[in-house]
Order: C-alpha cells, then structure tokens, then sequence
C-alpha cells in the first residue's frame, strides 16, 4: 500500500472523479434523448448499459484507491463510512428480499441498491462531521 | 477501544501561531486529523507522532501522554 499523503491522494481523486462524472452526466443524457429502449436492439440497449456503469465503475476504483493512498485518518473515516454503507444496504437488501418472498412487496430494481449504499455512505460520512464517530 | 491519550499538540500549534490547516499541510494530512488529535478524539500512527515530534523538536513523549509515565512516577 503507498501512502502518498492527503494532498495528493485527493488530487489524484479529484482529477479522476470529476472527469468520469461529466462522462457519466454526458452518456445518461445522449443516451435518454437519442434511444428508444423500448425499440432498439438489445445489443443497443447493452451497450448503453455498459456505457453508463464504465465511469461509475471507474470512480469506484478512484474510491479504492484514495483509501489506499489518504492519510490515516481519512482513511480510517473513508473506511467507518463504506462499512456503515455496505452494512445498511446489505440490510435493507435482505429486508426488501424476504418482503418480496412473503409476497408484501412486487419486485424492487436492483438499481437502488447502489444508490442506496452512496446514500448510507454520505449518511456516515456526514455524522462524522458533526464529530460523532460512527 | 483503548483509553485515548492526552497531547498539548494544540499549546504547540498555537505558539507556533499555525491555523489547524497550516499544520495540516505541513504533515500532509487533513485538517480534519489534526483537529482530531488535538480534540483526543483520535490518536496517530507512530508514523504521524514521529513526524509531529520532529516538526517541533520535542520527543513524542513530551507531545503525548498515556497516563501510564505520569502514574508510575507518581508511585
């Protein structure tokens, strides 16, 4: 593991995380307004998918290694936040799962899912700034 | 979770008349950590004490006190 130190780890961050969001803002939009996915091919409509979930993919490798790489501390809080996420949505996962096997529930995206981790995520993240260690 | 240890970083800093980011910066570390440690709510890495007691020429003992050294002087 090569500790670079705060500055760095958070530049190096920066420089792929926002890049990738404008990759991810662009691709959402030209693909929402050029295709019909009720009507275009499925290899189309996969290679949207896949076009879409590249940058994500590539900002959670960006998350990975800013861990690796911060200063201890920031490390520590990154690493309580992603516990406290994983946790959460491995929850709510198992309790969305067994209210869909008892039939309460109609199916759930699976999508939400990831949203829901980054939501548990900030949650975390933001209760540590009020200077509650979770 | 072990008992957190006490530090006078803070008296260090202030008679430096370094901001908790001006030192931050110069450990490479966030703001947040140095407000941290100051606070007692987290204690560094051995890394982290030797860099903050080689930036103000102290050893890491006159920075950082686990109770233990003053206990057994006091016997």
């Amino acid at each position: 593991m090569a500790q670079l130190g705060f500055r760095t780890a958070t530049r190096r961050y920066k420089y792929l995380f926002w890049p990738m969001m404008a990759v991810y803002v662009a691709i959402v939009l030209t693909t929402s307004f050029l295709i019909d996915k009720d009507t275009a091919a499925p290899w189309v409509n996969a290679a949207c998918a896949v076009g879409v979930t590249l940058p994500l993919f590539i900002v959670l490798y960006a998350m990975r290694r800013q861990t690796e790489e911060t200063d201890e501390y920031t490390r520590m809080k990154q690493l309580k936040a992603m516990r406290d996420g994983g946790l959460i949505t491995a929850g709510i996962a198992f309790l969305v799962g067994f209210l869909q096997i008892f039939n309460v529930v109609d199916s759930v995206d699976i999508f939400w899912f990831g949203a829901l981790f980054f939501f548990a995520y900030g949650l975390s993240n933001l209760t540590n700034c009020f200077g509650r260690v979770v | 979770m072990s008992a957190l240890m006490k530090n006078i970083l803070r008296i260090l800093r202030t008679e430096k008349g370094w901001s908790q980011a001006e030192l931050a910066d110069r450990l490479d570390v966030s703001r947040q950590s140095v407000n941290a440690i100051e606070t007692g709510k987290y204690d560094p890495s051995l890394p982290l004490a030797f860099a903050i007691a080689r930036l103000f020429g102290r050893s890491i003992e006159e920075i950082f006190d686990d109770g233990v050294g003053a206990a057994e002087a006091a016997e």
